[in-house]
């Protein structure tokens, strides 16, 4: 018999029961919970007569509508501090464990689980939030569910789920200088294409992505979702314990080294076999761009804007020239010649310090050009930030003309008041290029860090490879 | 499932974000349903009546896992989505919600405005406009229990009200 995927491992440590239709009944260890998918959850619940099954498996925290600027006079919009306000006291009344908007610890929910402890490996881990794609970085089964779901886990602590196909994507050889986790998740969504993990979960492997930190596989599990799969994960190795040691959730003494040991064994066996294998040389992989709207409309900084017209297929050609139309680009134009009006540095797919870094490190004595609006850093946690302060890279931004923020969700979907205007084009580390995300009649491009913060000082797209 | 509803036709990676517009989120359900599709078909949400059917190409829902983005269809009128593929999440939620998702290969052959009659058990979809009748996968028989409940909610309350 062929040995077990790591998916396989996780999916069989959690099923509590296989039901003769084929779904099955998974256990949940760790729900994490946001203000805008769990009150209609709690609503229920409450209506219900029941209480939550087991308390301490929840994690919360504002993150969508929370303000990035001076919070000190609490949330201006009535309707952003009621929905802040739900979650503080539905989680007060069942003593649910969250970090309120003035907490230090506060932050984008996927950014504050890894850096609590709170998302350990081999956990099952789901949220409201189809981020949550990102705790697979830690050999977790983690994936995103809708409210009604929510309902269901703090309910029951189970959902019912059908298995998916494993898929392995194999990156071989090393990432060029100047070439980011971002870049070769969005190079990977590229090639896949958004439909292109339909129906599996994912499993990233290969030199390439052993040698990333645990900060750059959050990056590449976050978009995993982007193409398609229910999860992306990561087997555990050293990085994954170092990273997880100390940290306030994690186990100590006698309970860590019976974790440790443990988690060594999320991995994939050697004679696991996947449905669907993609390889991939780190080496061909560039600073990506994307130019449409969606994640899968992505080229290299130094290529230009596709043509629908050498396209075949009819139907993708419309969505190319709706795409671009949207956009407002024309099909030929050199990337680097596109200007940008705002720059957004931030998100759970890149708020981390050592993206805040990388950015840091090309504005460094630098200026943000005339024709950049606005350029705003708004650091992932509360954490985050404090460290980032500590580090000095606050100064390099402020210094080079960006504002420097209060942790959340933030532009990368508008629910707080940093949003784009009609029409105006952003430099974005965020997830997702779709009409309308970053406000009304938006326009975004996703890019890694260290590209917004070049393309910042530029005004335009440029090959940060040349910085 | 005899009653038949009008088509709205749409292309491929029609996302969370055009269903449920992020600014309209944290608001009452009826005024984000009434911004539903607004940048891509303002119209859509003026004019889709009860018991029409949402249609679309390939990932159909593809981005978000907001409950609302099937919420706003559902609330607006709409009582099926027929879609070449789904964004999962979306597919779950639309089913979570009691509305029926299918699966439809020939999408490209219903037509905006086409009078459908969509059999969700069968996998059966009468265009009644064009004369032609398209397969579709049909739901499994524990998703149609679900769907006929109303949705997972109702439908555990049931099941632990049985005692199972």
């Amino acid at each position: 018999m062929a040995g077990k995927t790591l998916y396989d491992k996780l999916w069989d440590a959690h099923e509590v029961r296989r039901n003769d239709d084929g779904t099955s009944i998974l256990y949940i260890d760790r729900h994490l919970l946001h203000e805008v998918t769990s009150a209609q959850a709690f609503e229920g619940l409450e209506l219900a007569e029941r209480k939550p099954w087991r308390i301490d498996a929840n994690l919360a925290v504002s993150d969508h509508n929370v303000p990035t600027t001076d919070r000190r006079g609490g949330i201006r919009d009535p309707i952003s501090r009621l929905q802040v306000d739900t979650l503080d006291a539905n989680c007060d009344k069942h003593h649910i464990v969250q970090f309120k908007m003035n907490d230090r610890r506060q932050g984008i929910v996927h950014v504050i689980g890894p850096e609590q402890g709170a998302t350990l490996p081999g956990m099952t881990v789901v949220c409201g939030d189809s981020h949550t794609s990102t705790h697979g970085a830690f050999a977790c089964l983690a994936h995103g569910i809708g409210t009604s779901e929510v309902e269901h886990v703090l309910a029951t602590q189970c959902l019912l789920q059908k298995k998916s196909k494993n898929m392995r994507i194999v990156v071989n050889g090393r990432l060029g200088k100047g070439v980011s986790p971002k870049d070769l998740i969005l190079g990977i969504i590229g090639r896949i294409g958004t439909a292109g993990g339909t129906g599996y979960a994912i499993e990233y492997a290969g030199d390439a992505i052993t040698a990333l930190s645990m900060e750059g596989r959050m990056t590449v599990c976050n978009m995993s979702v982007e193409a398609g799969a229910r999860a992306g994960i990561i087997a555990v190795d050293d990085k994954t314990i170092d990273y997880v040691k100390g940290r306030p959730f994690a186990p100590t003494g006698e309970m860590w080294d019976r974790a440790v040991a443990a988690w060594r064994g999320l991995v994939s066996d050697a004679d696991a076999v996947f449905d669907h294998e993609v390889v991939f040389d780190a080496e061909s992989i560039v600073p990506h761009v994307t130019w449409g709207t969606s994640p899968e409309m992505v080229i290299g900084v130094d290529a230009r804007i596709p043509d629908p017209r050498e396209e075949e297929d009819p139907f993708r050609r419309e969505g190319m020239e709706r795409a671009l139309a949207y956009m407002g680009l024309e099909a030929g134009t050199p990337m680097s010649d596109v200007k940008v009006d705002k720059i957004f540095i931030g998100s759970c797919t890149n708020g981390r310090l050592e993206d805040l870094r990388a950015a840091a490190d090309i504005v460094r004595g630098r200026r943000i050009a005339d024709n950049i609006k606005l350029a705003m850093v708004v650091p992932g946690s509360g954490v985050v930030k404090q460290q980032a302060e500590e580090e000095g890279i606050h100064e390099a931004f402020i210094e080079a003309g960006f504002e420097w923020r209060e942790p959340g969700c933030s532009m990368c979907l508008g629910m707080n008041d940093d949003r784009l205007e009609p029409g105006e084009r952003c430099a974005s580390t965020s997830n997702r290029n779709f009409e309308g995300r970053q406000g009304h009649l938006s326009r975004t491009h996703l890019v890694g860090p260290a590209m917004a913060a070049a393309c910042a000082v530029a005004g335009h797209f440029v090959d940060v490879r040349e910085w | 499932m005899s009653e038949s509803g009008r088509a709205w036709v749409y292309g491929d990676g029609i996302n969370t974000d055009l269903l449920a517009p992020a600014a309209y989120l944290k608001g009452s359900m009826e005024e984000l349903a009434a911004h539903c599709l607004q940048d891509l078909d303002p119209d859509f949400a003026r004019s889709v009546k009860e018991g029409d059917v949402f249609v679309a190409g390939d990932n159909l829902g593809i981005g978000s896992s907001r409950e609302q983005a099937p919420q706003a269809l559902q609330m607006l009128g709409i009582r099926t989505v027929l879609a070449k593929s789904f964004g999962r999440i979306f597919y779950r939620n639309a089913l979570n919600l009691g509305m029926p998702a299918l699966v439809c290969a020939d999408t490209d052959r219903i037509r905006s405005g086409d009078r459908l009659r969509v059999d969700a058990t069968a996998g059966v979809v009468e265009n009644l406009t064009s004369g032609e009748t398209l397969a579709c996968e049909s739901l499994p028989p524990h998703l149609v229990e679900m769907v006929a409940d109303g949705g997972l909610i109702p439908h555990l309350k049931k099941k632990l009200a049985g005692g199972r």
